[in-house]
C-alpha cells in the first residue's frame, strides 16, 4: 500500500445541528489507541455543506439537530440525491445520531404535515419524538455490548457504563424486512413516510442489499414508564426500546454520544470506517 | 470565527446548579446544541408556524404579537394564551418556545405545565419584576435569555439559562444593536482571556458576573452555552452577518411575517444561516425577496423606547 491509501476523510453533515460536537469527538477519538490491529491512518475531519465536500468523504456522520430542517436544507442545497448515492449506491460508512437516525431510516412516522424527505439505508421504521417533548428528555447509563473488545477493558460498558443523552429522541419501533426496493407496505400506511430506493453500483455494494438489520442496543423500561405513552406498533416493551441499529454500512443511534465527552463509540465507528476503506 | 463550544459544558455553569435542578444542565443545554446552525422564528398562530416549519425553521417562538406590533400598539405585553401555544405545538413537530415576562416565575410555571420546549425570559414583554430575574435552575424546561454584554450573559447563565441570545433591538428590523451586543460580548471575553487571576476577579466585580463563569468564558474564549443572535435580523445578509460574528444560530422575530413574501424570506434566511460563509449562496438567496419589513432606525429612537434596556 502506498502512503495515500492510509489517508481517510470523514465528514460531518453541517447543514444544521450539533456538528461541531461530533467533529470534536472525532478528533478526540483519532488520538485514542485503536481497538484492533488495523493499519494506522491519517484522518481528516471536515464539515460537509456541499456536494463537492461530500465527494471528498470516505465516511459520514449525520448529527443531531432538527431532521425536518436538515432534509429541507439538503434538498435546497442539491445535497439530498448525493447523500442517497453516498449511502445507498456507493454504500460508504455512515452513522446517524438522533435526527441522523431518522434521515437514514427507510420509514418514519410522526413527521411534519406533508411528510419529510428521507435518505434511507436502514430497513427500519423510526418513531419521531418517541419519548415526548423536551421536558421528557433524559440521561441514561447504557450498556452497549458492541463496544466490548478483548484489547480494551475500558470499552466494557458493564464496567464503565456509557452515559448518554436523549433529547426529544426517536426510537426504532420496527425492524422491516430487508428489501432491495422501496418499503411498499410502509408506503401504503397513512402518516408514514418512506425513502426512495437506489441501485447499488458495485459488487461490494450489492452485498449490502439484503444484509440483516442488527439491533446493537436497547433501552429497557423507559417507554413503559412514560406518562402519556404514545401508541406505536412496537408495544412489546419487555425487550425495551431499540436505540442503536446497524445494517451493512449504515449505523444509527437514537441518543447523542456527542454530548457526553465519551469518545468510545467514535473510536469504534472509526474502526468500522477503517475496515470498510481497507476492504474496498 | 467563533470558538468551539466543548462537548461538555464547563463546570462553572453546572456547579451553579446547586443540585436542585430537576433535569440536568446537559439535557437542557443539549437541546440548544441541537438548534445550532438553525433559525428560530416568531409566529403568532398555527398557520404561521406551519409556514416556518416548511421553510426549515429549527424551532418556533409562539407569541401573541410580534415585537413590531408590541411596539406599535403599546400597553402591557404578557405571556401568550396557553391555548394559542398549544395549537402551535399541535401544528408542528419542531420544538416550540414561548416567552415569559422578566421575573414572572408563575408565567414560567404555566409554560412548563403547557409543555413548551424552551422558555424565553424576554425583555420584549413588559417586565414583571424590576430587580429579580427568574431563578431558572429548578425548572425541567430549559431557558434562553437575552444579553447586551458579557456580565448580563453570565448573570443569566448563573441563574440557570441554558442558552443565550443577543437582545438586539426587537421589532425594528435594524441589526445595529444585535451587532453591538455580539461585538461587546466578544470583546469582553477577549479582554478576560488576557487577564491574570487577580485582574479577572476585579473584572468579575466590575461587570457583575460570577468569577467562575467569567473564568470559564475566558478559558473557552466564548460563552459557555449556545449563543444565538436576536433583535433586528431582517434579511439573509443580516443573519449571515451575525453568524460570521460568531453566533451559533439566529432568532428572527418581526423580520419574516412583517415582510412581503414571508415564506420565501424565511427559506432564504434558513439557507443563509447554513451557508453563512458562502457569498455566492447568499447572493442567490437574497434575490427577489420582495419588501423587507419597513423598519425603525434605532439611532432615531428615544432611549425610553428601547426594549433592550429591560433586564438587570
Amino acid at each position: 500500500m502506498t502512503q495515500d491509501q492510509f489517508a481517510i476523510t470523514v465528514g460531518v453533515l453541517a447543514l444544521q445541528g450539533a456538528f461541531s460536537e461530533h467533529l470534536q469527538l472525532l478528533r478526540q477519538a483519532a488520538t485514542v489507541k485503536r481497538l484492533s490491529a488495523l493499519p494506522d491512518v491519517k484522518w481528516t475531519f471536515i464539515e460537509v455543506r456541499t456536494p463537492e465536500q461530500l465527494a471528498l468523504c470516505d465516511g459520514l456522520i449525520i448529527p443531531g439537530g432538527e431532521s425536518t430542517t436538515m432534509s429541507l436544507v439538503a434538498a435546497r442545497s442539491n445535497l439530498l440525491e448525493p447523500l442517497r448515492e453516498f449511502v445507498k449506491v456507493h454504500r460508504k460508512p455512515v452513522w446517524g445520531t438522533c435526527a441522523g437516525l431518522i434521515l437514514l431510516a427507510e420509514s418514519a412516522n410522526r413527521t411534519k404535515k406533508g411528510g419529510q424527505e428521507l435518505i434511507g439505508g436502514l430497513d427500519v421504521r423510526v418513531n419521531r419524538n418517541h419519548f415526548g417533548r423536551q421536558v421528557e428528555s433524559f440521561e441514561a447509563n447504557l450498556d452497549l455490548p458492541f463496544l466490548r473488545s478483548e484489547e480494551r477493558e475500558d470499552f466494557d460498558t458493564n464496567r464503565v457504563p456509557f452515559k448518554s443523552v436523549f433529547i426529544r429522541a426517536p426510537v426504532v419501533e420496527m425492524i422491516l424486512p430487508a428489501y432491495e426496493g422501496v418499503q411498499v407496505e410502509e408506503e401504503a400506511k397513512d402518516e408514514t413516510v418512506v425513502a426512495p430506493s437506489r441501485k447499488p453500483d458495485s459488487e461490494e455494494a450489492k452485498k449490502a442489499i439484503g444484509a440483516p438489520v442488527e439491533v446493537m442496543a436497547t433501552l429497557p423500561g423507559r417507554s413503559a414508564a412514560l406518562p402519556n405513552k404514545v401508541a406505536t406498533a412496537h408495544t412489546e416493551d419487555k425487550v425495551g426500546d431499540i436505540i442503536a441499529v446497524r445494517q451493512a454500512n449504515v449505523f444509527g443511534t437514537s441518543f447523542h454520544p456527542e454530548l457526553t465527552g465519551d469518545s468510545r463509540i467514535h473510536v469504534w465507528w472509526l474502526d468500522q470506517v477503517r475496515a470498510a476503506v481497507g476492504a474496498i | 470565527m467563533a470558538a468551539e463550544l466543548p462537548v461538555i459544558n464547563g463546570h462553572g455553569a453546572q456547579a451553579n446548579g446547586n443540585g436542585e435542578s430537576a433535569t440536568s444542565f446537559t439535557v437542557k443545554a443539549g437541546l440548544a446544541r441541537m438548534l445550532q446552525g438553525g433559525v428560530i422564528m416568531d409566529v403568532v398562530n398555527a398557520e404561521q408556524a406551519r409556514i416556518a416549519e416548511e421553510a426549515g425553521a429549527a424551532a418556533v417562538m409562539a407569541l401573541e404579537r410580534v415585537p413590531a406590533d408590541i411596539r406599535a400598539q403599546g400597553g402591557v405585553a404578557r405571556m401568550s394564551d396557553p391555548r394559542m401555544i398549544q395549537e402551535i405545538m399541535e401544528a408542528v413537530t419542531i420544538p416550540v418556545m414561548a416567552k415569559a415576562r422578566i421575573g414572572h416565575f408563575v408565567e414560567c410555571q404555566i409554560l412548563e405545565a403547557v409543555g413548551v420546549d424552551y422558555i424565553d425570559e424576554s425583555e420584549v414583554l413588559t417586565p414583571a419584576d424590576d430587580v429579580h430575574h427568574v431563578e431558572k435552575h429548578p425548572y425541567k424546561v430549559p431557558f434562553v435569555c437575552g444579553c447586551r454584554n458579557l456580565g448580563e450573559a453570565l448573570r443569566r447563565i448563573s441563574e440557570g439559562a441554558a442558552m443565550i441570545r443577543t437582545k438586539g433591538e426587537a421589532g425594528t428590523g435594524d441589526v445595529v444593536e444585535a451587532v453591538k451586543h455580539m461585538r461587546t460580548v466578544t470583546a469582553e471575553i477577549l479582554k478576560a482571556s488576557t487577564l491574570s487571576e487577580p485582574e479577572l476577579r476585579v473584572m468579575a466585580k466590575e461587570i457583575g458576573a460570577p468569577y467562575d463563569l467569567l473564568k470559564e468564558a475566558a478559558t473557552l474564549k466564548r460563552l459557555p452555552v449556545v449563543n444565538f443572535a436576536a433583535g433586528g435580523v431582517a434579511t439573509p445578509a443580516d443573519a449571515a452577518l451575525m453568524m460570521q460574528l460568531g453566533c451559533d444560530g439566529v432568532f428572527v422575530g418581526s423580520g419574516i411575517f412583517k415582510s412581503g413574501n414571508a415564506a420565501k424570506r424565511a427559506r432564504a434566511i434558513v439557507q443563509a444561516v447554513t451557508h453563512f460563509k458562502d457569498p455566492k449562496v447568499l447572493a442567490e438567496v437574497s434575490k427577489d425577496l420582495g419588501e423587507a419589513m419597513v423598519g425603525l432606525n434605532v439611532a432615531k429612537m428615544d432611549e425610553g423606547e428601547k426594549l433592550a434596556k429591560r433586564g438587570w
